[in-house]
């Protein structure tokens, strides 16, 4: 009877929806290139009356001129003091007073201004991102102030914020000479050379209509809204200076530690890692799986072991970098300074087991649910699927990105994320080590790790 | 029978079928997901009106009319040996096969079958809101001892958001327990009856879910983030250690240290923190608001089980809590779940109340702090209100004035013109009970917080004297008002404000009045309250300073 073909087929449909239920689908697109290169991504969804933006300048700070580090970034707060018609008083009152949020920084791969505003504050909004983009004021005395400021940013954060130290240290010590050890922020030294004459020529030099891409996501009309962008950036001709090539990183071999010296630190704070992956890399849904059973959650090895069974710490975590040309993969925690080594060894330790017998099968499903479970609340909001379609416009990326992971993460298998952990995971013996603490207590101690480069916090910069 | 033979021919009973089943999809659509589209109020009844009106109208035509392929024809003229009822009949089917496997996956997409909530007898429907412009998909519901359950039904995402509010802060702590209300919080991951310390979270995890809780001067807040999926887990999981928690010996001794290791890494190595604690220590003398909520280190390494076990029992009652739910779900289901799961756990004697009330500061009062220290700190904390009270919304719009953005009042002046300071910035508590409005500056390295002082109390003294622009408030209404659309946007942030506003305002609907009570609130509202607060006999200063060599 027809009847049960509909059925079958009712079922069948019931079948692809539920699996289909594990991942997230981006939603549909309408994206235009313009004739210079821009690329303009909109997406309307009108749950609440709010506009989520994000535009990218492909560079950032991988492009800081040689010694000048921290020019994308300063260029990046530099663009939000005055723009156009406003000087910079003006600029920050016009967010302001509709309640908006408009503001640049910078990555290692590029420049982005995030914006987020109430809908009917659209037009508004837009004339700024189009002045901050296209005719910044980049004025003296602006310059000089943010640049200060930002030098005096970093001296507050070595009094008071070491833990987000050690990922600079430790990317910088390990990418001696290669862009992706480049501080965002650049140091103390760099930003101190830097004049508003290098920012102005910076700027002129690497913006252009080729490299941007912006997104916006929410309760806007997008024909409309096409229609502004276009009229303000189609005739944004393409930046001068050619971006240079970044060279895939080389794996350091050996083992390395930079001391860090912090008198009087009442805990030591390690970040222990080597080059990894970039962010194309193939088997993306096994590595997320072995990262977040390794180091990525709550349960994972590291925060188990360290944390939950030891009480060394309060936090501990795996951090995977990844960038167009590679990245890196590390090991990150902090403890007090009578435990650095009990806590140094006890996460070596756990590096050695998961690369000599992976992940334990029963928790790989485990592992799979986490990820897939926390998904869908990434891509909630209009100013998160901005960002989402952003980077993998920038990047070179499309939406199969996203929208095909579900599916690998549920076929990744054992065997597979055995593979890519031996692949991604550097051995005990090839180790970078960039540690922070109280020299004179845990010197001689650290001594066994390898040959150590000391250095002292208040050094005005984060390479030794 | 002929007639209903002849009803079956001309395919008048799949007719009535189809229509039934397509009526029922619309309306189910204008309900659920068309809400979206914001139609008005009266659409479901018109629509409802108008389907039951075409039903007879529908089956009189399928009664009177034939498809043939000629076109339509009246039945009674069609020879009944060309008719082709059959072949007619036979997309009738495949038409309501389609639309029932439609009907059927669109509420799947939404996560449940909602008829079936109808179904199950004795689940309560939970409280409808009052307020016209509160979400009308809201329900509340007291269960009998006393815990109260607030659902936000959001089908945006297949995820669900949990809240549970404990009425337990550094607040209600004494000397020699100060920081328990924050070690209770890492002691609820540690292990009931039944899980083994750790189980809990491998559990979650392993569902798809995650968490984590705070500890604030006036709450304890328990947040799950889980596919709807994990749904069942989470009630399991959140019952048990409601009730059932266990305080294994060795587990206490880890977690002491993760908490050493916790104030180490946010105190010891922190000169914001640092600063921080001492100046709430100097500026109440009587009221609890003087304990850090992480506790001094003597009372960390000595608070023992028994102090554990009553704290456990005294504030962890449901008659203490309330919990939120937002996201994927109905609030049939939850409260289903609920009366499952966390009916059966007893209330108990309210805990002691906080009775307390700091005295009226006389001078100002001042502490320093000597450190290794780069950049200085200055710290200026007034004693302010509580969260009902009336100089509280005025001035939270002060605040925003004073220090939210870069062309803020302080910031431009300090920051932008002066170059006095590398940042300031500011907040008030809004506690159950009185409490600071703080303001924080960094200073650049050889920075004169003395000189620095002096400005922000002219500062002050220019909002006691003149008070603030109607452009100022203007754009601080327009920043809250904002950032309270950004805030629902999520279905955590649903959870999150929904349960501040449960909390500390008593009833969440207050909530959605905000837009209004801003619209209220005039610059003279905001003048006096500065002229309450910002006074320099009711101002404690906090100085951090490079140590002397």
């Amino acid at each position: 009877m027809n009847g049960l073909r509909y059925i079958t087929v009712a079922l069948t449909y019931l079948l692809c929806a539920t699996a289909l239920a594990q991942g997230v689908t981006l939603p549909e697109v309408e994206r235009v290139v313009l004739d210079n290169g821009v690329v303009v991504v909109l997406h309307e969804k009108r749950d609440v009356p709010l506009v989520g933006l994000r535009a990218s300048i492909r560079g950032g700070a991988v492009s800081d001129p040689d010694g000048l580090g921290g020019m994308a970034n300063l260029l990046a707060g530099a663009l939000e003091k005055g723009a156009g018609e406003r000087d910079a008083g003006e600029f920050a009152e016009a967010i302001d007073a509709v309640g908006g949020s408009l503001s640049a920084g910078a990555d290692l791969e590029s420049i982005t201004i995030s914006a987020d505003f109430m809908a009917r504050d659209a037009d508004l909004m837009i004339e700024l991102l189009v002045d901050m983009l296209r005719s910044p004021r980049l004025e003296d005395d602006e310059i000089r102030k943010l640049r200060e400021r930002s030098i005096n940013e970093l001296r507050a954060a070595k009094d008071s914020n070491l833990r987000a130290l050690t990922p600079i240290y430790g990317n910088g010590f390990l990418f001696a000479g290669h862009p992706y050890g480049n501080s965002l922020l650049g140091d103390e030294a760099s930003l101190e050379k830097i004049t508003a004459a290098d920012v102005r020529d910076y700027y002129s030099n690497y913006f252009g209509g080729d490299r941007l891409v912006i997104a916006v996501a929410g309760d806007f009309d997008a024909a409309a809204m096409l229609e502004n962008l276009s009229a303000a950036f189609a005739d944004w001709p393409a930046a001068s200076a050619v971006l240079a090539a970044v060279e895939v990183p080389v794996e350091s071999t050996g083992r390395s530690v930079l001391l860090i010296d912090k008198p009087g630190a009442a805990q030591s704070y390690f970040w222990i890692g080597n080059v990894g992956v970039g962010i194309d890399y193939a088997s993306r849904a096994e590595l997320d799986i072995a990262n977040t059973l390794f180091g990525g959650r709550y349960t994972s090895m590291l925060m188990d072991e360290l944390r939950t069974k030891a009480g060394l710490t309060y936090g501990a975590s795996s951090s995977l970098r990844r960038e167009a040309a590679g990245g890196s993969v590390a090991m990150i925690s902090y403890t007090k300074t009578d435990t650095t080594i009990a806590a140094i060894d006890l996460a070596l330790s756990l590096l050695e087991k998961l690369r000599g017998e992976g992940v334990a099968d029963e928790m790989i499903d485990s592992g799979k649910n986490y990820l897939l479970g926390q998904f869908a609340p990434k891509l909630e909001t209009a100013v998160q699927l901005a960002g989402q379609f952003a980077m993998l416009e920038s990047y070179g990326l499309d939406a199969s990105y996203i929208n095909d992971y579900g599916a690998a993460i549920a076929a990744a298998d054992g065997e597979a994320i055995r593979t890519v952990i031996s692949e991604v995971y550097p051995t005990t013996d090839n180790l970078v080590f960039a540690i922070i603490g109280d020299a004179e207590l845990i010197r001689e101690q650290l001594a066994k790790y390898g040959p150590i480069t000391e250095m002292s916090i208040s050094e005005p910069h984060f390479r030794p | 029978m002929a007639l209903f033979a002849e009803l079956r021919r001309r395919n008048v009973l799949k007719v009535a079928l189809l229509y039934v089943v397509a009526s029922w999809l619309i309306l189910w659509f204008v309900q659920g997901p068309g809400a979206a589209l914001d139609l008005p109020s009266w659409t479901r009844s018109f629509l409802t009106l108008l389907l039951a009106i075409g039903f007879p109208v529908a089956l009189l035509f399928a009664w009177t009319y034939e498809i043939t392929p000629a076109g339509l024809r009246k039945a009674s003229s069609v020879d009944q040996t060309q008719s082709i009822v059959y072949k007619t009949g036979q997309k009738l089917n495949a038409a309501v096969s389609v639309l029932l496997v439609l009907g059927v996956l669109a509420l799947i997409g939404e996560g449940l079958l909602p008829k079936f909530e109808f179904l199950v007898p004795g689940v309560p429907q939970g409280e409808a809101p009052v307020a016209a412009q509160t979400p009308p998909e809201i329900r509340s519901l007291v269960l009998d001892n006393g815990l109260k359950i607030i659902v936000w039904p959001d089908h945006d995402i297949p995820n669900v958001v949990l809240y549970n509010f404990v009425r337990a802060g550094s607040r209600n702590e004494y000397p020699g327990i100060t920081g328990i209300s924050h070690f209770f919080e890492h002691m609820m991951f540690l292990g009931t009856e039944k899980l083994e310390p750790g189980e809990f979270d491998r559990i979650m995890e392993a569902a798809g879910g995650s968490n984590n809780a705070y500890t604030s001067y006036d709450v304890t807040v328990y947040q799950d983030w889980f596919p709807r999926s994990a749904l069942d887990v989470i009630f399991g999981l959140e019952a048990d250690r409601l009730q059932n928690l266990r305080t294994y010996a060795d587990a206490v001794e880890a977690e002491r240290q993760v908490v050493f290791s916790e104030r180490r890494s946010r105190v010891d190595d922190n000169n914001f923190f640092k600063l921080y604690e001492q100046v709430r220590a100097t500026a109440f003398v009587a009221h609890p608001y003087q304990f850090p909520i992480i506790g001094w280190p003597s009372d960390i390494e000595a608070w023992t089980e028994e102090d554990l076990a009553g704290w456990y029992q005294t504030y962890y009652a449901p008659n203490n809590r309330i919990m939120i739910f937002t996201g994927d779900v109905t609030p049939a289901e939850i409260f289903e779940l609920a009366e499952e799961h966390f009916a059966p756990i007893p209330a108990q004697d309210p805990p002691p109340a906080v009775r307390t009330v700091e005295p009226e500061q006389q001078g100002v009062r001042r502490v320093s702090v000597q450190a290794a220290a780069q950049t200085p700190m200055l710290h200026m904390a007034f004693h302010a209100g509580s969260a009902t009270d009336p100089e509280t919304a005025p001035l939270n719009l002060l605040l925003n004035i004073l220090v939210s953005g870069e062309s803020s009042r302080l910031h431009r002046a300090l920051v932008e013109e002066e170059e006095l300071v590398l940042s300031v910035d500011g907040f008030q508590d809004e506690g159950f009970d009185p409490g600071l409005a703080y303001f924080y500056l960094t200073l650049p390295p050889g920075g004169d917080p003395a000189g620095v002082e002096q400005r922000m109390l002219e500062l002050l003294q220019d909002v006691v004297e003149n008070g603030v622009t109607e452009a100022e408030l203007r754009k601080a209404r327009n920043i809250v008002l904002a950032d309270f659309w950004r805030g629902l946007a999520t279905i955590n942030g649903k959870a999150s404000a929904l349960g501040q506003y449960e909390v500390f305002l008593g009833n969440y609907e207050s909530l959605f009045a905000l837009p209004d009570e801003l619209e209220a609130i005039s610059v003279g509202d905001i003048q006096e309250a500065a002229a309450k607060v910002f006074r320099s006999q009711n101002m404690t200063v906090g100085v951090l300073l490079e140590a002397e060599e």
